[in-house]
């Protein structure tokens, strides 16, 4: 297991230093220089001034060589906007609300969901079923931002019981988590839906009622776990899909998180910034998709993976 | 001696989208303590049908018991709600499935899973119960029973997760066990083990086994007594060797005369022509009429009663009716049956020849 965590982990970084590397050149294409944007005009000479002093008038290669090595010493270097407040500085300042954000909206919306599905299995072919199934379709097929406009325009604007947008508090978070948790949310009933059907109609659920196990305990005990193995395929995908997701609604809501940050320097050609974003989305999504392959194990037998075989 | 199970004119039916499908339609039978009833016939013929509805397991909404009486225990099972028939699956009535492969559930121990019918059923704790799985585990013939309980089904072959799914349901003692094609899915040699496994088992506990097959090697292995069934209905009930040596009903012939022996002489495999009826529209009169090379002008009017043949024997065919003309079962049948006949002392006497 160690072993094969270890190896896991080797591909990660291979995978982290192409990401890099790709998006360091593409980056470059970007149009407009990183100071065109600032207010006061430069003159020709200040702009050399600036291009010298943050190293962006050495060839590509160079450039790109010293960022990797200053990457891999954890040094994600400076901003060319914000007063020369290190990169580091301002993902961290930024990312406590993305976090939380991202977090309630997945882990409410796959509960939900998983809910959703299992009493829409229940209640197959009765209107139960069916409503639910309307409303996974309108989830996956409506984007996030559709969902953050109507509900801004509802309950902050009509009815004015939550407040329209900023980060000041509980009360906040609770519009743009029902915005971004719909996706997930559909996903998974829909997934669990299916999964549970399958499951209800297979052997191992009538030995366990020709056992005697009562209804509730067959949903349970039996049923739930074999069908959350196929759910657990498409957490890792939405967990991704959920960290773009962010960057529009928290735009729309003004919470002062990453993704929000995340359009600005691409905006303002901010490079060093828009590196170390893209480096910690990336490490993040590597790391669901590892996690989401060592829940399967937790979950099902026999995909657990032994050690050393290769 | 009395019976443990009376069936009584069963009858079960399907709502589907087509209309209702008569899947049972009058099954009369009693099952004795002790001993082995084989239920026979063809995929659709309604024998699964009929076990299920004895364990309340046919799907509902669509599925139904429309009338008839299933007696156990001065009780009509037929009649109890679903929490009553809870508490009776698998502690009186238990049932082993078609195909081990699927019938054990993946993500939970195998332990677990005979731990689950004690602690429901007879309440042990966790501890006394797990005790219990490692002696049925060895009670059904697994190796190292004490590590085994820890594993996951799917690292026991078919035969192992079929001794497995036995475990479970002889776990309580049931009083009947039914057996829906147990070794259907099996190898040959792990079929004979499983057979010989049921065979000792039931005589260690004095359970009444229903197996369902279409195999008839397996009903001559297994079986005290025999019911035909064709089309919902039992056509043809009686010892193993009523329906062996003496079989009245066409169906039953037809039956016999499409079993492959070692020493067949013709190079064709005798079957019954024509397909089973559609059970949405069930034939008027006797449902085997239209593919009966001896069907009589009544069979196409009314359905042919029960006819007594001896105590233990009855077929449900007007070739009985002492009106009827007296026909003799076909060449190739007879020609079986005097085979089976010189051969019996093999399957037949399995059992003298074991002790």
């Amino acid at each position: 297991m160690a072993k094969y965590i270890l190896r896991r982990i080797v591909y990660m970084l291979i995978t982290l230093i192409i990401i890099a590397t790709a998006t360091f050149f593409l980056m470059k294409l970007l149009p407009g220089s990183p100071f065109s944007s600032i207010g006061a005009k430069l003159t020709e000479e200040q702009e050399a001034i600036l291009l010298e002093k943050y190293g962006l008038d050495e060839p590509l290669p160079v450039q790109y060589a010293k960022y990797m090595v200053n990457m891999a010493q954890g040094d994600l270097g400076v901003s060319f906007q914000y007063n020369n407040r290190p990169v580091t500085d301002i993902i961290l300042d930024r990312l406590g609300p993305s976090a939380h954000l991202g977090a309630q909206a997945l882990i409410i919306g796959t509960i939900l969901g998983i809910i959703l599905g299992m009493i829409a299995a229940i209640r197959h072919n009765t209107w139960v079923d069916y409503s639910s199934n309307i409303l996974a379709v309108i989830g996956i097929s409506i984007p996030s931002f559709v969902f953050a406009g109507l509900l801004q325009y509802y309950f902050a604007v009509k009815w004015q019981i939550f407040p329209p947008s900023f980060w000041e508090g509980p009360i906040y978070t609770v519009l743009p988590t029902i915005a971004l948790m719909i996706f997930p949310m559909a996903v998974c009933a829909r997934f669990m839906r299916t999964e549970m059907l399958e499951v209800l109609g297979s052997d191992y659920i009538e030995l366990a009622r020709a056992k005697g196990v009562k209804s509730t305990s067959i949903m349970f005990k039996h049923a739930m776990r074999n069908a959350l193995i196929p759910v657990i395929t498409v957490l890792g995908p939405m967990t991704v899909s959920l960290m773009t997701g962010t960057l529009v609604i928290e735009q729309i809501f003004a919470v002062p998180g990453l993704g929000e940050q995340f359009v600005r320097s691409i905006n303002e050609n901010d490079y060093p910034v828009i590196m170390g974003t893209t480096m910690l989305f990336s490490v993040l999504f590597i790391s669901i998709i590892l996690i989401v392959d060592l829940l399967y194990g937790l979950i099902d037998p026999r995909i657990r993976v032994s050690g050393g075989k290769d | 001696m009395s019976p443990v199970l009376e069936v009584k004119n069963l009858h079960v039916h399907f709502e589907t989208y087509g209309g209702t499908v008569q899947a049972v339609r009058g099954v009369n039978f009693e099952l004795n303590e002790g001993e082995t009833l084989a239920i026979v016939g063809e995929s659709g013929s309604g024998k699964s049908v009929t076990s299920k509805s004895l364990m309340g397991l046919i799907p509902r909404p669509n599925g139904k018991i429309v009338e008839g009486e299933i007696l156990f225990e001065n009780q009509d099972l037929a009649k109890l709600k679903e929490k009553e028939l809870q508490k009776m699956r698998g502690k009186d009535i238990s049932m082993i499935f078609q195909d081990p492969m699927t019938s054990l559930n993946p993500t939970m121990k195998v332990g677990k899973q005979i731990m689950e019918v004690l602690m429901l059923h007879q309440k042990l704790s966790k501890k006394e119960a797990k005790k219990r799985a490692i002696e049925l585990l060895d009670l059904v013939g697994i190796p190292f029973p004490d590590k085994r309980v820890d594993q996951y089904p799917h690292q026991f072959s078919g035969g192992m997760r079929q001794r497995v799914v036995i475990a479970i349901a002889l776990a309580c003692n049931p009083k009947v066990l039914i057996a829906d094609e147990p070794t259907t899915a099996l190898d040959v040699t792990i079929q004979a083990q499983i057979l010989e496994l049921m065979k000792d088992i039931q005589k260690k506990m004095n359970t009444s086994i229903i197996f369902i097959t279409h195999d008839l090697g397996v009903v001559a292995n297994v079986a005290d007594r025999v019911a035909v069934m064709y089309a919902g209905k039992i056509v043809e009930i009686g010892t193993v060797d009523d329906i062996f040596y003496n079989p009245k009903h066409p169906y039953t012939w037809g039956l016999i005369g499409s079993m492959p022996t070692v020493d067949s002489q013709e190079e064709k495999l005798y079957a019954i022509p024509g397909t089973p009826p559609d059970l949405l529209y069930p034939p008027k009169g006797d449902a085997f009429a239209l593919r009966s090379n001896y069907a009589l002008a009544i069979d196409f009017e009314e359905a042919p009663p029960m006819f007594k043949i001896s105590d233990t024997h009855s077929a449900a065919t007007w070739l009985l009716h002492e009106d009827a003309p007296n026909i003799e079962p076909p060449k190739a049948v007879k020609l079986r049956m005097e085979g089976m006949a010189k051969g019996a002392g093999g399957d037949m006497n399995g059992d003298v020849n074991n002790e």
